[in-house]
């Protein structure tokens, strides 16, 4: 299995949608408390080596977070330290790079989510407690989404929906949107303490993950919003980052800082199905492949990506 | 940057809304009724990710204390709403509740046309609609709110004077009629017994004994009344420990909560720059401390049990444990922290050389996802709600292209770009036709020379997608309400409604333009005729 050491700490991984031997891999030095950020584009390949870095950049402040381009198969969005949010194109040479540089937010740009059906926006989630919309083609913001009041981790669009997302922050609720209305349309109040990480059921498009600091994930229909479908317990630490698999309906992964990546089917009685070790540090990004079933991603504070078929080994060689 | 205040104050927005967008409302209302959340055929939003809760007026009646209190009144509006939010109040609940409030902060809604706010005094002073008229009676309002405390001090004032005078008369009579005569007449007493003293010492002897026999009853009765007194403080000492130990506990959680509200307000304060990322960390740095002061976990794993649980589980009241971090983490963290910056940090300039340049054009077609493929297969004849309309390079290879895609073997890209422009082509042509000829494309595919791939020109994409708005158009974007300026943002929400819209009418609405709506349905057709698995 594919396993890449990076310079820096590791804090996001993305499949492409188009390429499904390419993933983007966001890291940060000094762990992401001050130091550089470096976006690596790695490449999988059925000979050895079997991962190789195809291009990086530099950036001056830390990556935490990427996503790639669902209209142009070169291009990626990069969430840095420093509120920027900057666009690069593989396809160029490197010293056009980066297309841009959105500095608009306040604070750090802690997540991304590129829009899956309308494929021509993305938002941006940031530590100034606010959420933008951006385009490809404008130069600056569409909307600012601003009702949270703490900082907002993680940003996910509906897949089924294109004007409808929704926010994770720390105040402790997921915020729903519609980019056609001037304020969020609905507010789960869903743990105690702060949502890093929310995702949609990629098959039902009512329902949608939420994971907290409090150690748990739990689902939620937002029909009947005020009482968890399922809760997922099973993580030692807060756990960062979860996402629905685009193959299978029930199935969701999860990283935390208890070092394991986490498999769940959260509609049968023992909803943990597998559980990962690899990481020797908090494990912080994780995606499962749109275009390959089972092919999951992995990095973490330990500067490793691990790149793996469900049911394996991550660290078998 | 005017976009931020525009989009800012949660307060004021959705007062707005019941008035200025009546038609969606109702629209969703509708939709509810119907409890059906998969409305397709209907131009409304979609209605499930509403809230759909009638207003609890419990909940609003005890928001409304909250909001009165004076302590609240200081705090600021967002941790006000922040609080009203985790106790599970909707967004009305909390907009009535604010509404209902005597002296509502001011918000910055510039849109809001509660322009019936005179008859309700509180609103006005909510409402900064550039209104003399309505402001003039806001500010009236206000300043008489300011008088009548005044006035009320006087009151009092008075009032209180009134008491002590006709306290003080009071007990100059009381002094008067009783307490002198019982002086009087203690004086008389003394007088008197001075007299009988000297007829007492002549009954001596069995009066002493008496005497000596009482004075020792005294006295044990007063050793009893010591003994109790002692048993009495011993017991009040135990009281008083377990106060101590109770206010001892009290004041450990109000460390706590200052500890917390001294975080926050170092994270209020800092839009911190060269200190580094002290947020997030603090967060886990706090919950670190705070394990260390209850010991309750060592560094390692630890066991945790794998099995999870379905159903609830109990409430976790506890601040959760710190992730043990890394030692070097810890090392740089207390150097960021003295102000130190780390040695491996390097000057990289990292902005873009020339702004304007273009992203290169795409290669290639997206592909559809997974579970949109599924839905293709599973749904209805009607269109799916709001797949992304583009033109033509947009959307939808057929299943030979994927067929191709799934196989891991280094198959050149360059086959699979053949085989997907020539779907793309075959789509052009089909698209073309009328969308009655749906069934006959079912049955057949026409095979079409291959075209010239349609390389993506973004400009002639938005001017393709962007025909004259029609007064259907302009219509919608008034009711919308958007905030933003029309000039710079209409283009391009103007895009994304209408598009949407489209798309859930299942493309009636007429577009100059041609089949853009039809390159749906058609695409769909010929994804339900392959039956590609994606689930």
């Amino acid at each position: 299995m594919p396993i890449f050491k990076t310079p820096f700490n590791g804090y996001s991984v993305k499949f492409s949608p188009f390429y499904e031997s390419r993933l983007a891999v966001g890291t940060a030095q000094n762990f992401g408390i001050l130091g550089n950020g470096r976006l690596h584009v790695l490449d999988l390949s059925p000979t050895s080596p079997a991962i190789t870095e195809l291009i990086a950049f530099d950036t001056a402040d830390g990556v935490y977070d990427v996503a790639w381009s669902e209209s142009h198969d070169s291009v990626l969005v990069a969430a840095i330290a420093d509120g920027s949010v900057k666009l690069y194109d593989t396809s160029l040479p490197p010293q056009s790079n980066p297309l841009r540089s959105l500095q608009e937010h306040a604070r750090e740009v802690h997540g991304l989510d590129y829009n899956p059906t309308r494929r021509d926006s993305f938002l941006s989630a940031s530590w100034d407690d606010s959420v933008k919309l951006w385009t490809l083609d404008r130069p600056t913001s569409i909307r600012t989404f601003r009702e949270h009041a703490y900082c907002v981790y993680s940003v996910a669009w509906n897949p089924k929906h294109a004007d409808v997302f929704a926010s994770a922050s720390g105040d402790c609720s997921v915020r729903i949107w519609d980019v056609r209305e001037p304020g969020s349309t609905m507010i789960i109040p869903g743990h105690q303490h702060e949502i890093l990480a929310c995702d949609w059921n990629k098959y039902d498009d009512c329902l949608i993950a939420t994971a907290s600091v409090d150690k748990s994930i739990k689902v939620w229909d937002v029909r009947n919003y005020r009482v968890p479908v399922t809760v997922l317990n099973g993580h030692g630490y807060a756990v960062r980052k979860i996402k629905f698999s685009p193959h299978r309906r029930n199935l969701i992964v999860s990283c935390s800082y208890d070092m394991t990546v986490c498999l769940w089917d959260f509609m049968i009685e023992d909803a943990l199905v597998g559980r990962y070790d690899h990481h020797t540090e908090f494990a912080v990004g994780v995606d499962m492949s749109v275009l390959v079933e089972g092919l999951m991603a992995s990095t973490g504070w330990d500067e490793h990506v691990y790149v793996w078929q469900q049911g394996m080994d991550p660290r078998a060689a | 940057m005017s976009m931020t205040t525009k989009a800012a104050a949660p307060l004021g927005s959705t007062d707005g809304k019941p008035q200025t967008t009546p038609e969606p409302v109702q629209q969703v209302n509708e939709a509810q009724q119907d409890a059906r959340p998969e409305t397709v055929k209907q131009i409304s939003p979609p209605s499930v990710f509403v809230n759909s809760e009638p207003i609890r007026e419990e909940q609003v009646q005890n928001a409304v204390k909250f909001l009165s209190h004076p302590r609240v009144r200081d705090s600021p509006v967002i941790h006000r709403r922040s609080f009203l939010e985790k106790k599970g109040l909707t967004k009305e609940e909390i907009d009535e509740a604010f509404r209902r409030v005597p002296d509502p902060p001011p918000s910055l809604q510039p849109s809001s046309t509660n322009q019936d706010g005179q008859m309700k005094p509180t609103s006005n002073v909510q409402t900064q609609v550039p209104q003399p008229a309505a402001a003039a009676p806001g500010a009236v309002v206000s300043r008489v709110g300011t008088l009548s405390p005044s006035r009320f001090h006087w009151y009092h004032a008075l009032l209180a004077v009134g008491l002590l005078a006709a306290s003080g008369a009071g007990t100059a009579v009381l002094i008067k009629n009783a307490i002198v005569p019982r002086l009087k007449s203690w004086i008389r007493k003394v007088v008197l017994e001075e007299e009988d003293d000297l007829v007492k010492k002549t009954n001596s002897k069995p009066s002493l004994a008496e005497e000596a026999a009482a004075a020792a009853k005294a006295a044990a009765a007063a050793a009893t009344d010591v003994a109790k007194a002692s048993q009495e403080m011993l017991n009040s000492r135990n009281e008083e420990r377990r106060h101590f130990e109770e206010l001892m506990k009290l004041l450990d959680m109000q460390v706590r909560e200052m500890k917390s509200m001294s975080n926050s307000v170092q994270k209020l304060e800092g839009h911190v720059n060269g200190t580094g990322r002290t947020n997030s960390v603090d967060q886990e740095d706090y919950r670190f401390s705070n394990s260390i002061s209850k010991q309750s976990y060592v560094n390692g794993k630890v066991d945790v049990d794998t099995r999870s649980v379905r159903s609830s589980s109990p409430p976790i009241s506890v601040e959760p444990p710190a992730p043990p971090h890394p030692k070097s983490y810890m090392e740089i963290l207390a150097m960021v922290q003295r102000g130190e910056k780390p040695s491996n940090i390097r000057e990289i300039d990292d902005r873009p050389p020339n702004p304007s340049q273009q992203p290169s054009n795409p290669r290639f077609a997206p592909i559809p996802k997974p579970w949109e493929l599924s839905q293709a297969q599973n749904g209805s004849n009607q269109l799916l709600q709001s797949q992304g309309v583009r033109e033509a390079l947009d959307y939808k290879v057929q299943v030979n292209g994927l067929n191709y895609l799934e196989d891991e073997s280094s198959v050149p890209w360059g086959q699979k770009k053949n085989v997907r422009i020539t779907e793309i082509a075959n789509e052009n042509e089909v698209k073309t036709g009328t969308s009655g000829v749906r069934t006959s494309d079912l049955v057949q595919r026409v095979w079409v020379p291959p075209q010239p791939p349609p390389v993506a020109i973004p400009e002639a994409a938005e001017a393709i997608r962007r025909p004259k708005p029609s007064a259907k158009e302009a219509v919608k974007q008034e009711e919308l309400g958007e905030n933003q300026s029309v000039t710079e943002s209409s283009g391009v929400t103007d895009e994304l409604q209408r598009i949407t819209k489209i798309s859930e009418s299942g493309g009636t609405v007429e577009i100059n333009g041609g089949g853009v709506s039809s390159l749906n349905s058609s695409e769909i057709q010929e994804e339900q005729e392959h039956g590609h698995e994606g689930n």
